[in-house]
């Protein structure tokens, strides 16, 4: 019972981390293009894009990432105090990250003139860059093994920077981009704004090639530095997600490139969502590779019943919601009538 | 070089109570408006819909809009607590998440379900029905309930600690999931809490109209927007004094070295006096302050004889330092004078609204109306202080010392993120306060010349602003269709009924609250005849 419930509570934590990478991506990959439009008209009506794109998200994606930390906590404290114990710097960052973030975005709506809002904008996109690359980074760390059970066992910094952890927060960062990218090319459509598509198309063919070169990388990396997840991933249980990824990308790429402009977000979202159930499922059913399963970090059976319960609330109260918000919101009943 | 060794390897223990008071105070600003604002501004949208009302909907827009923002930044505060409890107090969510966790749990649905609905809400007041639009507000105020109840729950296990059992590590090893969300704190932790959020938001919403009072501005949409949320806030005071009573009481039995803080009594007696400021000093003496013979034993227990424990009941690493004691004291004594001051506030209002049946009139009411907003903010402040300052040394009762649950990372990293972090949300308040102040400069210019306008332009997080002048066919239809309407309802009432029970079942433990006032009053009766 306990360790049918423990799983399921894991996978529930995986599927809570897939849906901040993919909502959280989306966000953080729109930052990131803001970041890098540079200067003059056409970067303007971009960041004018990206800015109308990311207004209703208005830090509710921040949910997510409650809800993985709530559910890890309360479902496995013992992996959250080692996790927290070994990689806090990482985590510091990318908080940091996440605040500067938002109020930056509200910063820049606060009328302080162009050079104000330029540079408000710089700090807008960069923290927008480093809040992925930290998050992945800590999810690196933990599957090199280097976080130990409890305390930390190596010196912190080692723990925290390290070939894997820089690996994963360089995947992260270009799947964000790629995510981001694909999605502007929707909301450029959405919005009426043609020359807005093909720019973004152009951009998320280059993240598509840069996801693939990086990706490569990643995984000769993963190679050397954890034989077993590496396996689990090419013969296991991630072998699925993993093939998925390497398959799909491509044909994203494809299908931008020839301006086919049909499946390409979903199955960017799919791109996305594999690459961190490849790494979740290939590390099963460790949570810290090597050293804590999830049957031994599992807590009392009453907690993990009470999670159950949770995510049941979760699927048949919020999820509903959820369809309406978006529901409402494609069917334009969410806009302002203004102009 | 030094200096610095010794500031790298200094314990992390005093920089990350900081960090947690600071965050922690910051955070607590935003959650009376996030908790109780929907439910005033839904009254507002409801006066507005069923007395077709134009002005009160102009209202229940502009305060949605506050609403939002708010949200925004109580979102970003509120995900910094919950990493913090991983980078400061690492080992207390190693020992104690499984129990501590599950209140937090619930709150994340809570959250979740405030995020959705609030942005339907701020979008939906143009293109949405009103009904359908202001039916699907009203998920908004349970969820805020239970947003509260369970994140108290969590508190609550940490003043008293119930429902587990432990092992010979000292962590949780059985959950009894009901007796660990519901330990003794949690009714009157609720509602003395709850009764505050609302309190604090109608106050603080009412004290901008007063200031628009003194201003000169005296139409049917500064009365309106005044006598609502000050009408509720009001009637709450009084209720909220008799609760906070009550908890104090049920302290002393469920920890009465935090009670003996609050009262800065040393050793433990009958007669015992109230004393009202003063500071205690490390032989026990109270320096300064205004003694009141006798009247704490009286409060506890009806009866000069009834006992009041002291400070010395518990062992000295055991209880809250002379200093923290202290905080304690003063924070209770200034919680209780708001409080006082509230209720006195309240009676001038209502012997005018009663007696003479009209809005009172006169500059000092509304001087006085536009601080009780503040004065609110402090009383939260304040009551959150002592509740928190008088549980040291321990962050679990009884159970897990502050000093053992914090991090082992060096002194330097904590104190250094916290200068960051101070810097950060300075600069957030600085944004948020600005764009307060600029919608509401802009509201005012819009009355002025009777040009109404959508409340939500240049928020933000508000709605997309329109770059594209054409409306995309298909698009430009009002109102909605049928089962937009239908699937509301059902969601709606789904997610209302569920709160509803959990309100009842709340509602339950009231009764629970008045026992345990029962039991405190027998118990020192008892004591004292003994």
């Amino acid at each position: 019972m306990t360790t049918a419930l423990g799983n399921f509570t894991a996978l529930v934590m995986l599927l809570t981390i897939t849906a901040y990478s993919v909502a959280g991506g989306v966000d953080y990959g729109a930052g990131i293009w803001d970041l890098l439009a540079g200067r003059g008209p056409r970067a303007e009506r971009a960041r004018q894009l990206i800015d109308r794109a990311m207004a209703p998200v208005w830090e509710a994606n921040n949910v997510w990432l409650v809800l993985a930390i709530v559910l890890c906590w309360a479902g496995f404290p013992l992996l959250f105090q080692s996790v927290f114990a070994s990689l806090y710097p990482l985590f510091a960052m990318a908080l940091l990250a996440l605040i500067l973030r938002g109020a930056f975005f509200a910063f820049r709506h606060v009328d302080t003139g162009p050079v104000a809002e330029r540079r408000t904008g710089i700090v807008f996109g960069v923290s927008s860059v480093l809040a992925p690359f930290f998050f992945a980074a800590a999810l690196g760390a933990i599957a090199s093994g280097r976080v130990a059970v409890g305390e930390p066992n190596i010196p912190v910094w080692q723990a925290c920077i390290n070939p894997m952890s820089i690996s994963f927060g360089l995947v992260s960062l270009s799947a964000t981009a790629f995510i981001g990218a694909c999605f502007l090319v929707g909301d450029a459509r959405r919005f009426g704004m043609p020359d807005m598509v093909g720019y973004f198309r152009r951009r998320a063919v280059i993240a598509t090639v840069v996801l693939i070169v990086i990706g490569t990388m990643a995984l000769i990396v993963l190679g050397l530095e954890n034989r077993q997840l590496f396996n689990a991933m090419l013969a296991g249980l991630g072998t699925p997600f993993a093939a998925a990824t390497v398959i799909l990308t491509p044909v994203v790429g494809f299908l931008l490139w020839r301006g086919i402009l049909r499946w390409y977000r979903l199955l960017s979202v799919v791109v996305v969502g594999s690459l961190v159930f490849a790494w979740g499922f290939g590390q099963a059913p460790f949570l810290l590779p090597g050293q804590l399963t999830i049957m031994q970090a599992a807590g009392p059976l009453g907690t993990e019943i009470l999670l159950s319960i949770v995510t049941l609330m979760v699927v048949v109260l919020v999820l509903p919601s959820l369809a309406l918000l978006v529901y409402l919101d494609q069917r334009g009943a969410l806009e302002s009538p203004e102009g | 070089m030094h200096v610095l060794a010794a500031f790298a390897a200094e314990s992390a223990l005093l920089p990350s109570r900081i960090q947690m008071a600071f965050t922690l105070a910051y955070h607590v600003i935003l959650v009376p408006l996030g908790v109780a604002l929907p439910t005033y501004t839904l009254v507002m949208n409801g006066i507005g819909i069923f007395r077709k009302d134009p002005v009160a909907i102009r209202i229940a827009r502009r305060w949605s809009v506050v609403m939002a923002v708010q949200f925004a930044v109580g979102a970003v505060t509120g995900t910094i607590l919950s990493f913090e409890f991983g980078i400061l107090w690492p080992k207390l969510m190693g020992r104690f998440g499984a129990a501590l966790g599950m209140g937090f749990a619930i709150e994340g649905l809570a959250f979740f379900l405030e995020a959705i609905f609030i942005g339907i809400y701020l979008y939906g007041w143009t293109r949405l029905r009103p009904r359908t639009h202001f039916l699907l507000g009203l998920a908004l105020p349970p969820a805020g309930v239970l947003g509260t109840v369970s994140v108290l729950a969590s508190n609550s296990f940490m003043n008293t600690p119930g429902g587990v059992t432990l092992g010979s590590s000292g962590a949780v090893v059985s959950v009894d999931v009901l007796g660990a969300l519901f330990t003794r704190a949690l009714p009157y932790e609720f509602w003395h809490f709850l009764i505050a959020t609302y309190i604090t938001a109608g106050f603080i919403v009412a004290s901008i109209y007063a200031v628009a009072w003194l201003r000169g501005r005296r139409d049917h949409y500064q009365r309106l927007a005044f006598a609502i949320p000050f009408t509720v806030a009001a009637l709450l005071t009084p209720v909220e004094l008799v609760v906070g009573d009550l908890s104090a009481r049920a302290l002393v039995a469920d920890q009465p070295a935090k009670f003996a803080a609050m009262e800065v009594t040393w050793k433990t007696q009958s007669h015992n006096p109230e004393v009202i400021g003063g500071l205690l000093n490390n032989s026990g003496q109270v320096n300064f302050g205004l003694s009141i013979p006798s009247f704490d034993s009286i409060l506890i227990g009806l009866s000069p004889d009834a006992v009041a424990p002291g400070l010395t009941s518990v062992p000295a690493t055991a209880r809250p330092t002379i200093v923290e004691a202290n905080i304690t004291h003063l924070a209770f004594d200034a919680m209780v004078g708001l409080g006082s001051a509230g209720v006195a506030l309240t009676v001038w209002y209502f012997v005018i609204l009663i007696y003479r049946r009209r809005l009172p009139q006169s500059r000092w009411f509304y001087g006085a109306a536009s601080l009780a907003g503040i004065g609110s903010y402090a009383a939260v402040e304040t009551g959150w202080a002592t509740t928190e300052v008088g549980r040291q040394p321990w962050i679990v009762y009884n159970l897990m010392r502050v000093s053992d649950a914090v991090t082992s990372a060096p002194g330097a990293f904590v104190w250094s993120m916290l200068s960051v972090l101070i810097v950060v949300y300075a600069m957030i308040a600085v944004v948020a306060i600005t764009l307060l102040l600029k919608l509401a400069r802009r509201w005012r210019q819009e009355d002025a010349i009777e040009g109404p306008s959508a409340p939500e332009e240049g928020v933000p997080y508000g709605p997309r602003r329109q770059i594209v002048r054409e409306a995309a066919p298909g698009r430009s239809r009002r109102g909605n269709p049928g089962p937009i309407h239908f699937i509301a309802t059902t969601i709606v009432l789904g997610i209302v009924g569920f709160i509803v029970l959990i309100f009842l079942a709340i509602l339950l433990s009231l009764v629970g609250l008045g026992a345990a006032a029962l039991r405190t009053i027998r118990g020192s009766a008892k004591s004292s005849s003994s």
